[in-house]
Parts: C-alpha cells; sequence; structure tokens
C-alpha cells in the first residue's frame, strides 16, 4: 500500500527540516552575525605518522573531521572547546 | 505552542518595538519567550537592564542553526515564542520564518520599507511552499500618522495583495519610551492599540485562546 504524505500538514518543521529548508529556499543569506570576537585561527602540529593514522583512522570510523576528533578528545578532557570547532563545517558541493 | 516570527528585510520598522509591547502586553497572561535573532540584542538588553513587567525568559540567538533548535524547545514549553530579527536578509531570520506558526511583518510607509516588506512576505510565501505548509503573513503598519503618505502605503499594500493587519500603530512617543522605561503604559492610546492587536492577534488564531484561558484557570 502506497504512503501517500498529506500535503499541508501544518506541522511546524523539525529543526534540521526547517534549516534545510531555509538553506533550499534562500540560499545566498548571509549569517545574522557576520563578525564574531572568538576569531577563528590557526594550529599547526608536527605528528608522528603512526599518530596522523591513528586520527585520521578514528575520524574516518566516525565520520568526523579530524578536527572534530582532536577538539571532542579536548574537550571531553575538560578543555573549553569552543562550540564552532565541535561541528563539521568542511565545504561541501551541491548537488 | 504558538510561534510568532517578527521580520522585514529592512532595519527600523519597528522590529524590537512590536516584540516588547507584545511581550509586555502577554506576560502577565501566557508563558512568553521571546528569542532574540538580531545580533545587535536590543531585545536582550532591554530585557535585562529595563524591562519591568512579569517574567519573561528572553534568550539572544544570532545562529541559525542553534535557533532553530531553541525555537523547537521552545514552542513546547511556552505558550508564546515571539522571535525577533535582524533587519536584513539573514539566515536566522529566514530559520525562524520557516519555523514560525505566523510571521508579522512590521512597516513603515515609506516605499523603501513598502518594498521590503513585500518582499519578505514573498519569501514567506516561498518558504511556506517549500514547507509544504501554511505560513500566516500580515504586514504590520507601523508609526503610521494621518496623512496622504500613510493612506498611499496602505493602498500600496493593497494594490501588491500583501495581506495585512487591520490594526495599525501610530506613532507615539509612548513606544520608544517603553525602550527605555521597560513598561507599557496601562491605558491611552499605546495600550488601545496593543490591545487591538492582541485581539487581532487572537481573531486569527496567531495567538491561542486556549493558551491564555488555560494559563488564567491554573
Amino acid at each position: 500500500m502506497k504512503t501517500l504524505k498529506q500535503r499541508s500538514a501544518n506541522s511546524r518543521p523539525s529543526p534540521e527540516a526547517a534549516l534545510s529548508i531555509a538553506t533550499t529556499a534562500a540560499p545566498n543569506l548571509p549569517p545574522a552575525q557576520l563578525g564574531s570576537r572568538d576569531r577563528p585561527t590557526t594550529l599547526n602540529i608536527r605528528l608522528r605518522s603512526s599518530t596522523f593514522a591513528a586520527i585520521t583512522g578514528r575520524a574516518r570510523e566516525r565520520g568526523m573531521t579530524i578536527k572534530q576528533v582532536l577538539c571532542q578528545a579536548l574537550a571531553d578532557a575538560g578543555v573549553a572547546v569552543a562550540e564552532a570547532d565541535l561541528e563539521d563545517r568542511t565545504p561541501r558541493r551541491r548537488g | 505552542m504558538s510561534v510568532i516570527t517578527i521580520a522585514s528585510s529592512k532595519g527600523g520598522p519597528g522590529k524590537t518595538t512590536v516584540c516588547q509591547a507584545l511581550a509586555t502586553s502577554l506576560a502577565g497572561e501566557l508563558r512568553v519567550v521571546a528569542l532574540d535573532a538580531d545580533p545587535t540584542q536590543a531585545l536582550s538588553r532591554w530585557a535585562a537592564n529595563a524591562y519591568e513587567g512579569p517574567p519573561i525568559e528572553v534568550l539572544a540567538e544570532p545562529d541559525e542553526t542553534r535557533l532553530a533548535h531553541l525555537i523547537a524547545a521552545k514552542a513546547d514549553a511556552a505558550d508564546l515564542v515571539l522571535v525577533d530579527t535582524a533587519g536584513f536578509g539573514n539566515r536566522a531570520a529566514t530559520v525562524a520564518m520557516t519555523s514560525a506558526d505566523a510571521v508579522l511583518v512590521p512597516s513603515l510607509s515609506g516605499e523603501a520599507d513598502v518594498t521590503e516588506a513585500e518582499k519578505t512576505i514573498r519569501l514567506v510565501a516561498a518558504l511556506a511552499q517549500a514547507a509544504r505548509r501554511e505560513i500566516p503573513a500580515r504586514v504590520l503598519l507601523n508609526r503610521v500618522r494621518r496623512t496622504t503618505l500613510a493612506r498611499h502605503a496602505a493602498a500600496e499594500l493593497e494594490a501588491a495583495g500583501l495581506p495585512r493587519m487591520t490594526v495599525t500603530l501610530s506613532d507615539l512617543v509612548a513606544y520608544g519610551e517603553m525602550t527605555y522605561s521597560g513598561r507599557l503604559a496601562a491605558s491611552g492610546q499605546p495600550a488601545a492599540e496593543i490591545a487591538a492587536l492582541i485581539a487581532e492577534l487572537r481573531e486569527l488564531g496567531w495567538v491561542s485562546v486556549h493558551a491564555l484561558q488555560q494559563h488564567v484557570a491554573s
């Protein structure tokens, strides 16, 4: 039996759906807050290949970025990691 | 229970003032949550420094992802969630409009104001279509004076087929004073105008009468 969805069930969309709809309907809008006092910066660290391989392996296993793996571990250890550094903000191609 | 987003892609039509006036006037009867999605945080500052009425929970959140989750969480907990947005096209405002049960679009009478109000109403229609749900939106003419200009603005909205609130808010000092004093006079023209606005919102079903009755009874 076919599952036919109601065209206008007037319930509010989930947060994920609202974000997706807003991005699709108005893809070129900027964020509300353009600047932040907590500006991004760069950290370069030299690691042994084996350590790097272990981190990338863990990232692959969990579907995370290397930065996320490192920042999540630091956050779990009690370091005050900014929420933005725990998110996957990798630019992705559309379509 | 009910989420009303106050939005316009134009700065300065009185979004925050309308939000403050509604929150102030409804907080005694309803559990009101006001979400401040405008990075200028005018609403949050007002709530922290000036507001003196019954409790309102005011939270500042300009990030669209966190705002989407906040709206969902607060919609379940409060009788009325008001979302104040920044006065330019931005992601947080778009998410707030998508998540809303209704959108109120304050507008002054100038050409640029009416044009941006129209853009905002059209955007809400596009979001509603994408979400496959109804998101009613209406223009609220604000700082209205009895002039040819105000009548012309109303005629322009009508010609463009834009729905608007029957109630209009006048150009009164009391609204500006409220931003400093944290209170709106309980009587006189401003109180009557906001009461009429709330009555119309109830009539439209944007503010739940059921919630009002439930809260008063408890």
